[in-house]
C-alpha cells in the first residue's frame, strides 16, 4: 500500500469523524446499554434455567457418548463426516490439523490476504462470499451435530446427505468464486443458492434424524434426593445381606454366603472409625476375603461413584448419631380411608424398596421379576396364582402377610415375603387395597375406584 | 474537604488530559454492532469478578472438584447465582467475540491502520476458546472428564508432536488429578494474563486510530 493511498484513507477518515459523534456520551451510552442488557441476561438465565446437573466424573463408564462443548461440536461434526470420505478420509491428521491450521492461519492473516483497500462489500464479494459460506457451515454442522451419520437400521443417507450439505457444496462453491470472482451478480447467485442448499439440506437430515431416546439421568443434587437415591440403591444392593438396617451379624438366606458373619455396619463401633472415603472404597472394591463383591463399575461391579457416594451419605445421616437427617419425605403418600392405591404413586416406589432387590434378573426368586408393572402382574413360575384381582388368597398377599404357600405334602413353595421380617402394616395394607380392587396402574385409574366410606350411623 | 483532595488527585493525575484522551473524542457515527467489542470486555471482567468468588470455594483435585461445586450451588447463599453467570457467561462469551470478530470481518475494519488490532483479537479469541476449554473440565462432572477426553484426544492426532502435546495437556497419558490441577491453573492464571494483556494492546490500539466507521459505496 502506497502512502497516497494511506493519505486518502486518513482523509476519508477525518471526514467521517466531523460528521460523527462524541465517545462520550454517545458511543459509550450505547456501550453501557449493551453490557446492562447482557447483564440482565445473564441473571434470568442464571435463574431461570439455571445449570442441569451432572454425574460425577466416572473414568470407568465406558457407556457415556462422550461430547465436546458445543462451540467446538462442528468440528467434531466435521470430522465425523470427513471420515466418511474415500479415502483421504482415513488420514485423520489431514482434518484435525491441517485443515483447521489452514483456516485459522487464513482468517489470522486476513488482513495481509486481502490487500486492497476498499471496504464496501460490492468491491469484496469473494472474502465475504467465502466466509458466510463457512459461518453458514459451522452454524448447520453445530445444530445437525447429533444426528448420527449411520442410522440404527445401517442406512448411510443422514451421513451423506450431511457430507454433501457439511463439505461438498462448500468445496464446490469455493471452486466457483475463484471463477466468478469479478462478477458480482454470479457471486451472489453462487453464494445464495450454495447457502440456501446447505440449509435446507440439513432441515431434510433433522427431520429425518431418528428421535432422541431421552437417556436422563436422575443426579441428586440435594442433602434429602442424595439420602433417597442412598436408600433406593441400598435396597436393592445390599438389604440381602446387611438388612434393612444394617443390623444383620449373620447372613441368612443369601445362596453362597449362608452362615457368613459380618460386622454389622450400622454399629458405632464402624461409623466412628471408618472415614467416608475407606466406606467408598469398601463398597468399590469389596472385601474379597469376606464375600462382599466389588460394587464399583471400575471393578466390575454395577455402581457408578456418584451412587456409591449416595450410600455413605444414606449411612451417616441414618446410622451415625453425629449426623441429624433432614427431614425425609414419606415413601409413598398415605392412603385415606376408601382411597385406592395406583403402582404409579404407591407400588411402584414400595417395591423399588423392598422387593427388587431379589426379584430382578439373576437372582434366585423363582422368576418372579418385579421391575416394572407388566413383569408384577404376569412373571413368576406361579404367575397363574400370583396376583388375582379381588382374591385374598392370591399367593403375593398371602406372603406378605406371613402365610407361606405349601404343596399337596406339605412342601413350602414359596416363603414369607419379604424373607426374614415381614412388611410394616401400612405397606401390606397398601398391597392389600391394590390387589382388592383390580391393580390399577395410573392414579387417574386409582381415583375413579376411591369410594366414600360410609359414615358410621 | 472534596474539593481539596481533588485538586491534590488532579495535580498528580490529570482529570483533564485523561478526559481530552479518553473519553472526549470524536467518533464516525457508531452502530449497535460497534457495541461488541466492549460487551466482550464486560463479560471478561464479569468471568474474573464472579470467578474469583468461585474459587473461594472450589478445590482443584478429583476427590473434592465436584462435591466442592456442589456445595456452591446447595450451600453458599447466592452460590447459584454466581456459578450460574459464570457458567452462562462463558458461553455468551464465545459467542459475542465471535460475532464481533464476523462485524470485523464483514465491514472490512481490520484493515490499513487497523491490520495489527485485527491480529490481536485473533490471539483474543483463541484465548477465549482456551478458557471455555479449560474451563469446562474443572467441575469434573461426567459431561467435563469426557469433553475433555476427546478435545485432547483431538490435540494428539498432530503428526510426530501428538502425544507430546496430548501429554503435555493432560500431565500423563491419562487424564487425572494432574490434568485437573494444570488446567486450572491455564484457567486462573495463564489464560487469564495472556487475556487481559492482549486486551490491554487491543484497547490502546482502537483508542489510538479510533473506531472505523461503517463502509459506505465510496470506500
Amino acid at each position: 500500500m502506497n502512502d497516497e493511498t494511506k493519505k486518502q484513507i486518513n482523509e476519508r477518515y477525518e471526514r467521517e469523524l466531523g460528521k460523527g459523534e462524541r465517545f462520550w456520551p454517545d458511543t459509550l451510552f450505547k456501550d453501557l446499554i449493551m453490557s446492562l442488557g447482557i447483564f440482565v441476561l445473564l441473571i434470568l438465565i442464571a435463574t431461570f434455567v439455571g445449570i442441569p446437573a451432572e454425574a460425577k466424573a466416572d473414568p470407568s463408564d465406558t457407556s457415556y457418548l462422550p461430547r465436546p462443548e458445543w462451540y467446538f461440536l462442528f468440528l467434531f461434526k466435521f470430522l465425523a463426516l470427513y471420515g466418511q470420505l474415500p479415502l483421504i478420509g482415513k488420514i485423520e491428521w489431514l482434518a484435525t490439523v491441517v485443515i483447521p491450521t489452514i483456516a485459522l492461519g487464513a482468517l489470522t492473516l486476513v488482513p495481509f490476504i486481502e490487500k486492497s483497500p476498499h471496504r464496501h462489500y460490492s468491491k469484496r464479494m469473494l472474502p465475504i462470499s467465502i466466509m458466510i459460506i463457512m459461518v453458514t457451515g459451522i452454524v448447520l454442522m453445530t445444530i445437525t451435530s447429533e444426528v448420527p451419520t449411520v442410522s440404527e437400521d445401517g442406512s448411510e443417507v443422514l451421513g451423506i446427505l450431511q457430507t454433501i450439505a457439511g463439505i461438498f457444496i462448500p468445496v464446490v462453491a469455493y471452486i466457483l468464486f475463484f471463477v466468478f470472482k469479478n462478477n458480482t451478480r454470479l457471486m451472489l447467485w453462487t453464494t445464495s443458492l450454495a447457502a440456501v442448499s446447505m440449509i435446507l439440506l440439513s432441515g431434510t437430515v433433522l427431520a429425518l434424524a431418528p428421535e432422541k431416546h431421552g437417556e436422563e439421568v436422575e443426579v441428586a443434587t440435594t442433602l434429602v434426593d442424595q439420602i433417597v437415591a442412598g436408600q433406593d440403591l441400598y435396597s436393592i444392593h445390599c438389604t440381602e445381606c446387611h438388612g434393612d438396617d444394617g443390623s444383620t451379624g449373620i447372613i441368612a438366606g443369601v445362596e453362597g454366603l449362608e452362615g457368613e458373619k459380618i460386622t454389622p455396619i450400622n454399629s458405632r463401633d464402624v461409623l466412628y472409625t471408618i472415614t467416608d472415603a475407606s466406606m467408598y472404597e469398601v463398597i468399590a472394591y469389596g472385601r474379597p476375603n469376606s464375600g462382599m463383591p466389588p460394587y464399583g463399575k471400575t471393578y466390575g461391579g454395577e455402581l457408578s461413584k456418584s451412587e456409591i457416594d449416595y450410600i455413605v451419605i444414606l449411612m451417616r445421616y441414618s446410622w451415625d448419631d453425629r449426623f441429624e437427617a433432614p427431614v425425609i419425605p414419606e415413601l409413598f403418600p398415605p392412603l385415606a380411608d376408601g382411597e385406592v392405591p395406583s403402582y404409579d404413586v404407591h407400588i411402584e416406589p414400595i417395591v423399588k424398596r423392598y422387593c427388587i432387590s431379589c426379584h430382578r434378573p439373576g437372582k434366585d426368586n423363582n422368576n418372579y421379576l418385579m421391575t416394572t408393572y407388566e413383569e408384577i402382574l404376569t412373571t413368576g413360575d406361579h404367575a397363574e396364582f400370583n396376583i388375582i384381582a379381588g382374591d385374598e388368597n392370591s399367593y403375593f398377599l398371602q406372603t406378605i402377610q406371613g402365610t407361606p404357600i405349601l404343596d399337596e405334602n406339605g412342601q413350602e413353595i414359596i416363603g414369607i415375603m419379604p424373607p426374614g421380617k415381614l412388611l410394616k402394616p401400612n405397606v401390606v395394607d397398601v398391597f392389600l387395597r391394590w390387589i382388592m380392587n383390580g391393580m390399577p396402574k395410573t392414579a387417574a385409574e386409582a381415583g375413579v375406584l376411591f369410594q366414600t366410606p360410609t359414615p358410621a350411623p | 474537604m472534596w474539593k481539596t483532595v481533588y485538586a491534590w488527585l488532579d495535580e498528580r493525575i490529570g482529570f483533564d488530559s485523561l478526559y481530552t484522551n479518553l473519553l472526549d473524542r470524536p467518533e464516525p457515527k457508531t452502530t449497535w454492532w460497534n457495541t461488541l467489542g466492549s460487551a466482550s470486555m464486560f463479560l471478561f471482567i464479569l468471568q474474573g469478578l464472579t470467578g474469583i468468588f468461585l474459587t473461594v470455594y472450589y478445590t482443584p483435585s478429583p476427590d473434592h472438584a465436584y462435591d466442592s461445586i456442589t456445595y456452591i450451588m446447595e450451600g453458599v447463599a447466592f452460590g447459584w447465582l454466581i456459578r450460574g453467570i459464570h457458567h452462562w457467561g462463558a458461553t455468551l462469551m464465545v459467542l459475542v467475540v465471535f460475532i464481533h470478530m464476523l462485524r470485523v470481518f464483514f465491514t472490512a475494519s481490520f484493515k490499513f491502520p487497523r491490520e495489527l488490532t485485527w491480529l490481536i483479537g485473533i490471539g483474543l479469541f483463541l484465548a477465549t476458546l482456551g478458557m471455555g476449554f479449560t474451563g469446562y473440565l474443572l467441575p469434573w462432572n461426567q459431561k467435563a472428564y469426557w469433553a475433555t477426553t476427546v478435545g485432547t484426544q483431538i490435540a494428539g492426532t498432530v503428526p510426530f508432536l501428538g502425544e507430546f502435546i496430548l501429554k503435555a495437556l493432560r500431565g500423563g497419558p491419562e487424564l487425572s488429578a494432574l490434568t485437573l490441577q494444570r488446567f486450572f491453573a491455564a484457567h486462573i492464571w495463564i489464560i487469564p494474563a495472556v487475556l487481559a494483556a492482549l486486551m490491554g494492546l487491543h484497547l490502546y490500539l482502537v483508542i489510538k486510530h479510533g473506531e472505523s466507521h461503517f463502509p459506505t459505496k465510496e470506500d
